[in-house]
């Protein structure tokens, strides 16, 4: 008795207790369940059920601005109209001042038809009103319980106000993100487009586009009846805004050189036409500028085959403004210096058999290096390049940059290259190599090789993107190569004069000379391919290419024609080059020379 | 107070609950607790207070939800006039789109006789020296910025320029064009024959 006494309450308690624990522990396991396990499944299923309200917060795509942050494309709203045609087939009553309904003798109120509201819509859409009025005439027709049709796509907002002023309740309106260029075509084919779903198809619209893109948001909160939100019940994920993308383009200078390529090219008669401008000591691309460019505001204006960069996408055999880098090559490697000659005929069997003529007759003479590359003699390079043995002048060729693409990474840019390895080439190809043949590169990889030996022997990856703002204020620069030292600074150096000679003492000298300015540079008449195993019978790729001031380089401006038919050859971009250039001093308050080009001996 | 009363000692008056306890123990050794007098009227004043503690924060809190209500009144008539403001402020960006572009401004520089295209020439400050040729400048433009417009925008084709309003980037064009290919039809005349304003 006494031990039940003692024991059976004690006993009771503990097992009270651990009933009570039991319980506990079962609701703190149901607990975690519910607010930690499947937590976002109730809170999901909550919003569904809540009168809540869930919105997309939308954001912003990034803009693109230019060198100087003037911007080239901004994001925008446009709308869509759309209608219920079932509604709208029933008119609207009629009402006064007052907003009462106006009755009409008979006491039913007055109502005002479809096609007079119609002719409203027409009237700010710019619409006819016979074509406003059968969308829902026609609809109705076809399914009177129709409830939705298009009025108008991509309206502007002005248009937009005034329909919603005009209060009709079977009117609605989408917002469409869209984008706007306000320089239009100035650098279009380097800013690409959109389609109209809002999806970048060209140019860095689509390259940058992990850039550009916006991350959308969610907005949920509960509603009251009378559609005011209830506080306290809002849960926003912010969305976050794209970047803004700027590039190295300086639009002012790009639509200057856009204007003359067009002007130009049409001048000359020629297929298309393209000016780069390369600052030398970065390698970044101030104006990359051809015809034809696109609107970016309104791409179907274009040809489809005008819509992208040509510029960025053809490859050609660069010709003579290539032969400065058989003259590095020999000067590095064959022991030549400026003042080295070889007796030049203007046409020459070769040991091996090969055939190598220049392009005007001319009597032999002892040519120097800097005479071969005034003079731009095939034969005169050949006979140098023979100092070197294939594979040196093919490394020195790859080290330029041939066959290895740019750091642009360009949507289609081809890498170019060789035809063929050095312990293939054909007795041909062993002396086509030394003058611009026999490989392919594309005008950004000429551009670069000046801006080489502009450079004092480093290039600088070539670069149109200058930077990425994030909406949180994190600038990201591009992951360019490092610079890459091709030559000695003492042979770049010696290069250059010889290019300021081909600028003072070659046949272009009167036609491109800046008062003031010292320059260098090297014309090209590239033969294109006929896709047949030849060449097209007189029509070429003409180039001309060069930096100034040649004392103290600060720009490279390379310019192109495609099959230039007024002028065949590269004397067809004399005018275009020095427009160019001049534009390029002036447009960067580029000082005078103070000293003369020091005239090579061209004979010996 | 209620110990001071039944004459116990001073310390029980830190004790007010259990002073009369003790006191009655000497009587009974069990009864029902009893509540005198002097113990109901503390009870209801700490009842009073803790209703009107309860009522005060019913009423705070109504009051702060009816603000915030009205608040979300404000900001829904805020928010309203914020996406008008947005919508102005969307038309007058349309409205101006396009008219800094380069191409606008150097068709409108060419309408007033600007040249561009020049070999820059300096005057150094510290010596009166000119660097460069030193030429005077061609009066003809490098490019021609407005009669062979080249590179469109379509946000202010036919826009007139503000410079010379009866030409545009590519209108002016047009109407020469038009012109050519059907002399026979006259230009529409809308504001009557321009007349020299004298006085």
């Amino acid at each position: 008795m006494t031990t039940r006494a003692t024991r059976s309450p004690r006993r009771r308690t503990v097992i009270a207790l651990m009933v009570v624990l039991i319980v506990i522990a079962a609701f703190v396991v149901r607990l975690v369940d519910i607010q930690v396990v499947n937590a976002s499944d109730h809170i999901s299923e909550s919003q569904r059920l809540a009168s809540g309200t869930e919105i997309t917060l939308r954001g912003t795509r990034g803009d693109i601005v230019d060198a100087d942050g003037s911007v080239l494309a901004t994001s925008t709203l446009v709308y869509d109209v759309g209608i219920d045609p079932q509604l709208a087939a029933q008119g609207i009553k009629k009402r006064d001042a007052d907003g009462k309904v106006v009755t009409g003798a008979d006491g039913k109120p007055e109502t005002i038809a479809w096609p007079d509201l119609a002719a409203r819509i027409a009237a700010v859409t710019g619409q006819s009103t016979e074509e406003v009025t059968a969308i829902v005439v026609d609809k109705v027709a076809a399914d009177p319980t129709s409830q939705w049709a298009q009025i108008a796509r991509y309206v502007s907002t002005e248009v937009y106000r005034e329909l919603a002023a005009l209060d009709l309740p079977f009117l609605t309106f989408t917002a469409v993100p869209s984008r706007s260029y306000p320089d239009g075509a100035v650098a279009g084919n380097v800013i690409g487009f959109l389609n109209s779903d809002g999806e970048p198809l060209e140019g860095v619209e689509a390259l940058q586009d992990s850039c550009l893109t916006a991350t959308n948001g969610t907005l949920t909160y509960q509603r009251g009846r009378d559609g005011v939100k209830i506080p306290g019940t809002e849960v926003e994920k912010p969305a976050v805004d794209g970047g803004t993308l700027a590039l190295t383009i300086d639009g002012d200078l790009q639509w200057y050189m856009q204007q003359l390529i067009a002007e130009e090219t049409s001048r000359y008669n020629a297929d298309w036409g393209g000016i780069i401008v390369m600052e030398v000591a970065t390698g970044k691309i101030r104006a990359f500028a051809e015809t034809a460019t696109v609107d970016p505001n309104d791409p179907g204006a274009s040809e489809s085959e005008d819509r992208a960069s040509r510029l960025a996408r053809f490859s050609y055999e660069p010709g003579s403004t290539y032969k400065p880098i058989t003259a590095a090559t020999v000067i590095e490697k064959g022991g030549a210096t400026h003042l080295s000659s070889v007796l030049v005929p203007s046409r020459k069997v070769f040991d091996n058999g090969a055939v190598i003529n220049d392009s005007e007759l001319h009597a032999t003479e002892r040519m120097t290096l800097t005479g071969g590359l005034v003079r731009s003699s095939n034969v005169a390079m050949s006979e140098f390049g023979e100092l070197v043995d294939p594979q040196t002048r093919y490394d020195y060729l790859t080290k330029f940059g041939v066959g290895g693409g740019t750091a642009l990474d360009w949507s289609g840019e081809p890498s170019g290259g060789f035809s063929a390895q050095p312990q293939d080439w054909d007795n041909q190809t062993f002396y086509t190599t030394t003058f611009g043949q026999a490989f392919t590169v594309t005008a950004t990889q000429v551009a670069s090789v000046y801006q080489t030996i502009a450079n004092g022997g480093v290039r600088m990856p070539a670069q149109l993107v200058e930077s990425c703002t994030e909406a949180d204020g994190t600038v990201v620069t591009p992951d360019l190569p490092e610079p890459v030292r091709v030559i000695e600074k003492s042979t770049a150096d010696e290069v250059g004069l010889m290019l300021e000679n081909v600028f003072a003492q070659g046949t272009l000298a009167d036609d491109v000379k800046i008062d003031g300015y010292r320059m260098a540079g090297k014309t090209g008449t590239a033969q294109i391919t006929n896709g047949k195993g030849g060449y097209k019978k007189n029509l070429y790729f003409t180039s001309l290419v060069g930096y100034a001031p040649a004392e103290d380089p600060q720009y490279v401006v390379l310019t192109v024609f495609d099959e230039p038919k007024k002028e065949r050859m590269s004397s067809a971009n004399r005018s275009v080059y020095k427009k160019a250039m001049t534009q390029v001093l002036a447009h960067y308050r580029i000082m005078p020379s103070e000293s003369e080009t020091p005239l090579l001996p061209l004979t010996d | 107070m209620s110990a001071s009363a039944l004459g116990t000692d001073v310390l029980s008056s830190a004790l007010p609950w259990s002073a009369p306890a003790r006191s009655e123990d000497q009587d009974r050794r069990l009864h029902a607790v009893g509540s005198g007098a002097h113990t109901k009227r503390p009870t209801l004043m700490y009842g009073l207070a803790a209703v009107a503690g309860a009522l005060a924060i019913a009423g705070a809190q109504m009051g702060l939800s009816i603000l915030t209500t009205q608040g979300s009144y404000e900001l829904k008539e805020l928010t309203s006039q914020q996406r008008t403001v947005e919508w102005q402020k969307q038309i007058l960006q349309d409205d101006v789109a396009g008219l800094s572009s380069p191409q606008y401004l150097a068709a409108n520089a060419a309408a007033l006789g600007m040249v561009t295209g020049q070999p820059p020439s300096y005057l150094r400050l510290s010596d009166g020296e000119v660097i460069g040729s030193g030429k005077a400048a061609s009066s003809t433009s490098s490019v021609q910025a407005l009669k062979k417009a080249a590179v469109t925008n379509s946000l202010v084709s036919g826009v007139p320029l503000v410079t010379d309003p009866d030409s545009s980037l590519d209108a002016g064009v047009a109407a020469d064009t038009e012109a050519l290919i059907d002399p026979a039809v006259p230009l529409a005349v809308a504001d009557g024959l321009p007349t020299p304003k004298t006085h």
